[in-house]
């Protein structure tokens, strides 16, 4: 498989995508992020890695309702592609494969010492 | 009822947002910014939830969300851009020689003009750094001498005083006078001059401490000394608390007066623009113990200097509105001669820039700095002439070689204007490489070197804000200067033309051989002042001072006491020749008195001397006799200048006669004209009378020639033994004017500097010129070699191009040079050397010289090349 063009940060971005379904849009997102990462993100950081994201394929997205809270404007929908769901699934085969691959003696001994 | 006004998020980030978000994102981005600032609210403060909004939004700023970097990469002119970029560069790789002179050229002219630049915001920045600059003023008056007005920084010594007490408007007032005394702490003993200043002077003028505090001068036992003066007496460590011994006088049986102050502050550093300042300050109440003489209530008496802070500057007119019954009050008291016509007030901020037209100023005047920035302002335009003219003359040179390239852009679609464009901004480039080098030339070379040689620091700094105002100014228009013409001339072809090769230029063009006209013409103008600067220097070192310096020598003394102690124990000294006693020094102080006629009045100067101060310091007598050598005689008689007896249009100046103070004086005698001012300052009518022993201040020694130094040390070891406490002061009458040969010296050296650039520039533009000039006619050369053309021939083929043009540049430089040269002198030295031809002569010889070394460099390549490579061409 080539190597696909996914940081870290955008891979968490992607998952939490993912997760959320029909409810991600960017203040979600970044509310579910800062959730389980427990840490501040910017708003930044979130909209550059879904736009880089939508970019090379790994989303879509198209507009949501408005409503007060936001001023009237409409929020944006952020749903995974069969790509991008494809390459999450594929991550996470090379991370189990990699995670398996690890003798577990190995390990042990190191934390033991 | 009222309702809550609304929490809503601070408008201007969002307004930012719209400017710079891709439009596409904007809806979505500001709704997720305005639902994260009411989840904020609820959570957090309001006042917090709006800064992290804000906070937010500027870290929106990423390359994905901004729209302009999108367009820049869409738009086609970024391309053309960056292949404009590339292109200015590879010519600069292509040509090493023409970029050099070019880029040389350039930034010698750029770090002259930072140079300039650093040197005015010096001159104008003097001064400027007192907060209440615009609030404090100097009391000045007009009064007539010689039937001029003139306006006098003194003001009359009880004026502050009753002018604050009378009104509210005045917040401040402070009088400043100056005093020589000595100085004691331990065994450091200097002569100093100390400012008796009322104590709001540091409220006034805001100079920082560095230790102690402002208010202490209120008390009349403490002092406040400058950074310089603390470490000359304490070091480096703090000396507040200190007492420091102030020695001002000696009292009626020798004893030496003296009282001991405590510092109580220390200024810092002193700004280097600054012209008030101080040593060190004491409260002006001392002047009763230190002056029992100084009546604070005379109004015939003045003080150095009166300033007033005023709460608002617009009440000056109030004020100014009520000067006239001071000035009666003045006119009552003073004599008729003194009456002054009326009072007005100079503000601090623009007092350095009037100084020069205020006498008796406290604040030094400068108008040779105002000048000198015109002369630099004019050397940095011709020098920056000299190197636009090199780059226009190269870049038509060379534009031959870019003909099929110009018509192929034009060809794909380039206008005119993009061509001329294109030309411009290949001269952006080449001027920003100068400009790198300009100001680095400027801050290590130029400024440095300036400050080294007149021994100060403009401390001038990069951080300048002005300058980044002032450099980007620079670099527009020298590019647009020197690259308009070209870029106009190449952008003219028509393709078809250039394309079919039809078109031939470059070496014909007129404009090119008037530019380098002009630059030779000016190489001339800058050789010829060279030239007579240095001539000038060495006809000033050999003038004749009107008075005899060799073998002589002057020590200040204390008081009649201390000469006559002096004077004892060096007659016994058997080299000497000739000593004397004087209230004043030619060199060094003189007096200024009003005479009067019955018809008018002048203003002289005024030097009061004994009998043997003429054959002491070798005055030459024209007509009638010296005063007398005994006690009491000739106490109404003067002897006067020869211009004072020109100016007065006496024929026979002996037995005429004037008032001063209402006292009947006799001119007895002329003297030869001397100065008594350095060459700088023009002679002045003076008169010579006999000075009181009591008023004695130098006494001055002629000796046997060789014997100088030897009795110079005697007088120091005497007076070592005579006054151990008083510092020895006086020196060679030599050296009285030594600072001003070095400023002469210095003159010359900033002039030569000038010329070597301006010379170098345009031998490197011709230089430029023949060795396009030459390449592009290598094969004919090679021909002609090859058909037995000699050395000769081909010599003169190649300078029969610029003969004309040689000679017209002299024609038109020497008499300029000339004419410039005659004027400057005038304009700035009272007293020079004869302007004569010589010079000219001189200075054309040196550039022909020049020339023809440059056009033989060229020719021996020719001759030394072997036709066959020539031929071989391509």
């Amino acid at each position: 498989m080539k190597i696909t063009k996914l940081g870290e940060f955008e891979e968490l971005v992607l998952l939490a995508v993912a997760a959320l379904h029909k409810d991600a849009y960017g203040v979600e997102i970044k509310r579910e992020l800062e959730k389980r990462l427990k840490e501040r993100l910017s708003v930044g950081s979130i909209q550059s890695a879904l736009k880089r994201m939508e970019e090379k394929g790994f989303l879509t997205s198209e507009f949501g309702e408005a409503t007060q809270r936001r001023g009237g404007k409409r929020k944006r929908i952020y749903t995974t592609t069969s790509h991008g769901h494809k390459v999450l699934a594929d991550m996470k085969e090379i991370r189990a494969g990699l995670w398996s691959a690890i003798p577990k003696l190995a390990y042990e001994l190191r934390s033991v010492r | 009822m009222i309702e809550p006004k609304p929490i809503v998020p601070p408008r201007w980030p969002l307004r930012l947002l719209r400017l710079f978000v891709k439009e596409r994102y904007l809806e979505e981005i500001e709704g997720d910014m305005e639902e994260i600032f009411y989840d904020n609210v609820e959570q957090l403060s309001a006042r917090r939830a709006r800064r992290i909004y804000t906070w937010e939004m500027l870290k929106l700023w990423r390359p994905i969300l901004v729209r302009n970097l999108e367009v820049l990469e869409k738009i086609n002119q970024y391309a053309m851009l960056k292949n404009y970029f590339k292109v200015s560069l590879r010519g600069l790789m292509k040509n090493p020689l023409n970029s050099f002179i070019n880029v040389f050229g350039l930034s010698a002219a750029i770090g002259i003009c930072v140079f300039a630049y650093a040197f005015a915001a010096w001159t104008f920045g003097t001064d400027q750094f007192h907060e209440h600059k615009s609030e404090v003023y100097l009391i000045t008056f007009f009064a007539n001498r010689d039937g001029v007005p003139q306006q006098f920084g003194r003001s009359p010594r009880p004026l502050g005083e009753m002018i604050k007490e009378d009104f509210a408007q005045v917040r401040n007032m402070c009088r400043v006078e100056d005093r020589n005394v000595v100085m004691k702490y331990k065994d450091y003993v200097f002569h100093e001059r100390v400012r008796y200043v009322d104590p709001a002077f540091l409220e006034m003028f805001t100079f920082p401490l560095k230790w102690g505090t402002t208010n202490s001068l209120k008390d009349v036992s403490s002092i406040v000394l400058s950074e310089d003066m603390a470490t000359k007496y304490f070091g480096a460590a703090n000396p507040v608390g200190l007492d420091i011994l102030m020695i001002f006088g000696t009292g009626a049986h020798g004893e030496s007066l003296s009282k001991s102050f405590k510092v109580t502050g220390v200024a810092k550093e002193f700004p280097q623009a600054r012209t008030i300042s101080f040593d060190f300050l004491i409260n002006y109440d001392n002047l009763r113990t230190t002056d029992p003489n100084y009546d604070f209530h005379d109004w015939n008496a003045f003080v150095n200097a009166t300033f007033v802070q005023l709460n608002e500057p617009n009440d000056l007119k109030i004020i100014e509105q009520s000067m006239e019954k001071y000035r009666k009050v003045q006119n009552e008291a003073v004599q008729k001669d003194w009456a002054l016509s009326s009072f007005a007030f100079e503000p601090l901020a623009t007092l350095h820039k009037r100084s020069e037209f205020i006498r008796d100023d406290i604040s030094r005047s400068s108008s040779s700095n105002y000048a000198s920035i015109v002369y630099m302002c004019i050397i940095a335009v011709l020098i920056m002439a000299l190197a636009c003219f090199n780059y226009i003359n190269i870049a038509i040179a060379t534009a031959a070689k870019r003909l099929k390239e110009i018509g192929l852009r034009k060809t794909i679609g380039a206008t005119r204007g993009l061509v001329i464009f294109q030309f411009l901004a290949e001269n952006v480039v080449v001027t920003f490489f100068a400009l790198i080098v300009g100001v680095t030339l400027g801050m290590t070379f130029f400024i440095p070197g300036f400050e080294q040689m007149w021994h100060f620091n403009m401390g001038f700094k990069l951080t300048d804000p002005n300058l980044w105002i002032y450099l980007p100014i620079i670099l527009v228009m020298t590019s647009v200067a020197s690259g308009i013409y070209p870029s106009l001339y190449i952008s003219r072809f028509q393709v078809v033309g250039i394309l079919k090769g039809s078109i031939k230029f470059g070496q014909r063009n007129s404009m090119t051989k008037i530019f380098l006209c002009a630059q030779l013409a000016l190489a001339c103008v800058f050789i010829t002042m060279s030239v007579m600067f240095t001539q000038n220097n060495s006809y000033m070192a050999k003038r004749s001072w009107g008075y005899d310096h060799a073998q002589t020598m002057y020590a200040q003394i204390p008081d009649k006491d201390g000469y006559e102690e002096l004077y004892a124990l060096m007659l016994r000294n058997k080299d000497i020749v000739s000593i004397s006693g004087s209230s004043h020094h030619l060199g060094k102080t003189n007096g200024t008195v009003v005479l009067h006629f019955p018809e008018r009045e002048v203003e002289v100067d005024q030097m009061m001397v004994d009998a043997h101060y003429f054959e002491t310091m070798g005055l030459k007598i024209e007509q009638g006799r010296l005063f007398k050598n005994h006690d009491n005689a000739d106490k109404h008689a003067v002897i006067i200048n020869e211009l004072m007896a020109k100016n007065m249009a006496w024929a026979n100046a002996v037995d005429q006669h004037f008032q001063i103070d209402s006292v009947q004086y006799e001119v007895i005698g002329v003297v030869k004209d001397f100065h008594s001012y350095s060459f700088s300052k023009p002679i002045k009518p003076t008169i010579f009378t006999v000075a009181d022993k009591n008023d004695y201040r130098f006494l001055t020694l002629k000796v046997r020639e060789g014997s100088e130094v030897e009795t110079f040390k005697a007088m120091q070891a005497n007076w070592a033994k005579l006054f151990p406490e008083i510092p020895f002061e006086g020196g060679f009458q030599e050296d009285v004017w030594a600072g001003y040969f070095e400023a002469n010296r210095i003159y010359k050296i900033v002039w030569s500097v000038f010329t070597f650039i301006a010379v170098s520039l345009a031998v490197l533009g011709l230089y430029g010129l023949i060795t396009l000039n030459v390449a592009g006619r290598i094969r004919e050369f090679s021909i002609r070699k090859v058909m037995g053309a000699g050395i000769k021939s081909i010599a003169a083929n190649i300078i029969n191009q610029y003969l004309v043009l040689f000679v017209l540049a002299l024609i038109v430089g020497a008499p300029l040079g000339f004419v410039l040269t005659k004027m400057l002198f005038e304009t700035s030295f009272p007293y020079h050397m004869p302007v004569g031809f010589s010079s000219s002569i001189l200075a054309v010889v040196i550039l022909i010289l020049i020339l023809l070394s440059t056009v033989f460099a060229q020719i021996r390549k020719v001759q030394k090349m072997n036709p066959v490579d020539g031929l071989k061409v391509e």
